[in-house]
């Protein structure tokens, strides 16, 4: 687990006293050993958080063991179809995808190592490795980073029956806590603003990708960054866009990826390049899977970003764009609505005419633009980088340790 | 010889009760039902997490009224129950209350929000932590304010009421007890969150402290 950044190097963004508490935090647990395990080392928001944050930990003295459960292209073309069950799409399920995935469940029980302190799972694909707790002396914790809200109640009844043997449960919002007899912790998601995605940029880098896509760096530029996805409403924002047009010149940018192995996802973008046709300045760009320079370098550019949202998770792409100073217009749900607090570190809105008529307002106001961007800088640097989420596992380690009390003295 | 002052700062871990509003009667269940420390995380800790909007609706109660259930006037009135004016949890808990049941009472129909827009109870778990710096007289004082971050300045602050019962802070019974600095103390203690951000309040408390320092 190569990282060259180190928990010093976010003093940068982090004030001393905070990184002292996490110091703190890890020497009262002591040097405990901490197995954790996901479906997957490479690919996927899980695998990204795990390589940033586990180093973090190791240099904190704790030792890690990252592992991940073995599987065959059957078990896991199953487990995709639980994820998305369990994103609210409608699903049957034979008994034979059930007693396969209880058979690879049960293969990978060799998997759990008898000496932790801390069993830490990651998602729905490894949650049956609980089975092996007999055999273990450590705390169990069962770490979810999907959003469950809308979840097939018999698909989660199905995991249900794991889950309720944990210690602790961890979910990014409430929204997604479900009924369950154990305790239930909130964490949310957080950037590392030392990633590519998030890293700072030189003038030389932005306007190098906007030459590329052929983007006037003159013009006022608005822009969403989301999967071709009807939830994220790209229709809505071009209508937005087109009443903005009347008053202000601006250019507008939708960039997603997804439409190129998502049957879904190509309608919609062919929705998108019906409602942009004979609109001037629309840029639909198409991304592939880890444009994530890209995706830095058009926030940085941006004039005000977009997430209009009529669904949706917590939202890390406000957070990032916020963390780059932008005003934020985001719709009034989800994790949209807990990160930005309406005009005075975003807009919130329910429509396409409310859409334009923030964008209008903040475009033709920098001292706004200025105010909330600023505020929304801060607002990410005191609660979502890296070593707020660090802090977060710390405490739900001493949580699942000391018990009961609503309060406790370290 | 002055008593020291030990400096803490907390770490909060958040958790679901189980509780959820939708409506101004599940609202009422929930502030009638959750424990005492959803109530602080909803009330007196949302001054924390929001402390860089010095106005508006500061408590979570308040800004959920307005901004999903959209119940404007209840809104403002749970707006005014000020959890600094509140050193016990259970009171502001009964204002609180009283506020939702009155409003209630006047309401032909009670409204409902949709999907996705519902109050979810949390409670927080603190975590006191040591940070090591001590204070044994003004200069020290001045030093370890300087180094302390923003969860302490609301611990020994803003949530030190409700910990000592008393309509004070820890900061002001420190210098007036241990140092005899009584003007200091009165002017920390009228220090006002919904006019400073926190950041602020501790540059404010660096500024009076170096004023006194200078006029010694």
């Amino acid at each position: 687990m190569a990282n060259k950044i180190t928990l010093e190097s976010y003093n940068r963004y982090i004030p001393t006293a905070q990184l002292d508490i996490i110091k703190t935090l890890a020497e009262t647990l002591g040097p405990a050993k901490i197995q954790q395990i996901n479906s997957t080392r490479m690919g996927g928001g899980v695998a990204e958080i795990l390589q940033h944050l586990l180093p973090l930990m190791e240099e904190l003295g704790f030792k890690i063991h990252w592992d991940i459960i073995n599987g065959n292209p059957e078990f896991f073309n199953i487990t995709k179809k639980f994820h998305n069950a369990l994103h609210g799409t409608r699903a049957e399920f034979s008994r034979e995808e059930l007693d396969t995935f209880r058979e690879v469940t049960a293969d990978n029980l060799n998997v759990i190592r008898n000496d932790m302190d801390f069993h830490v799972i990651h998602d729905p694909q490894p949650v049956g490795l609980i089975d092996a707790r007999d055999n273990t002396t450590g705390e169990w914790i069962w770490r979810c980073h999907i959003d469950l809200s809308e979840a097939d109640n018999r698909v989660w009844g199905f995991f249900r029956q794991w889950v309720e043997k944990y210690d602790h449960a961890i979910f990014h919002l409430p929204d997604y806590a479900k009924d369950l007899l154990i305790d239930q912790m909130i964490i949310p998601p957080a950037i590392n603003p030392f990633s590519e995605k998030n890293r700072e940029l030189s003038n030389e880098e932005i306007n190098e990708v906007l030459g590329r896509f052929n983007i006037d760096p003159g013009l006022p530029i608005i822009l969403q960054v989301s999967r071709f996805d009807r939830l994220k409403d790209p229709v809505g924002v071009i209508r937005a866009y087109k009443l903005v047009r009347r008053y202000l010149d601006s250019q507008l940018i939708l960039a997603g990826g997804g439409a190129a192995d998502d049957p879904e996802g190509a309608q919609v973008l062919a929705e998108v390049y019906e409602e942009a046709e004979g609109v001037p300045d629309v840029h639909v760009l198409d991304l592939p899977p880890d444009s994530n320079l890209e995706i830095n370098a058009l926030q940085r550019a941006a004039s005000v970003v977009l997430q209009k949202s009529l669904r949706e998770g917590f939202g890390l792409t406000v957070t990032e764009a916020m963390w780059k100073g932008k005003p934020v217009i985001g719709g009034n749900v989800g994790g949209i609505r807990r990160q930005i607090v309406h005009r005075s570190n975003g807009m919130l809105v329910q429509s396409i005419e409310g859409t334009a008529l923030r964008i209008r307002e903040i475009l033709a106001d920098q001292r706004l633009a200025e105010h909330l961007g600023e505020n929304a800088r801060k607002f990410v640097q005191e609660n979502f980088l890296l070593p707020h989420y660090l802090q977060n596992w710390l405490l739900v380690f001493h949580s699942v340790r000391n018990g009961g009390s609503n309060i406790v003295r370290l | 010889m002055a008593k020291e002052f030990e400096f803490f700062t907390e770490g909060g871990l958040v958790k679901y009760t189980g509780y959820t509003a939708d409506s101004l009667r599940s609202l009422l269940i929930g502030l009638e039902n959750v424990s005492g420390s959803a109530i602080f995380y909803h009330l007196h800790h949302a001054l924390f997490r929001w402390h860089f909007e010095t106005g508006g609706h500061l408590n979570d109660f308040s800004r959920w009224c307005w901004r999903q259930l959209q119940e404007n006037l209840l809104a403002e009135k749970l707006s005014s129950v000020d959890p600094l004016s509140y050193t016990s949890i259970r009171d502001a808990r009964e204002a609180l209350i009283q506020h939702v049941k009155n409003h209630i009472g006047e309401l032909e129909s009670l409204p409902r929000v949709p999907r996705g827009r519902e109050f979810y109870f949390t409670e927080i778990k603190s975590f006191i932590i040591p940070t090591g710096y001590i204070a044994t007289d003004l200069q020290s004082f001045y030093n370890c304010v300087e180094k302390i971050d923003t969860y302490s300045v609301f611990y020994h602050l803003i949530e030190s009421r409700v910990r000592t019962g008393q309509p004070t802070n820890d900061f002001s019974i420190w210098l007036r007890e241990s140092l005899d600095q009584h003007e200091l103390a009165d002017q920390i203690n009228h220090l006002s969150p919904y006019v400073y951000d926190l950041h602020e309040l501790r540059s404010k408390i660096l500024e009076m402290t170096r004023e006194r320092l200078n006029g010694e």
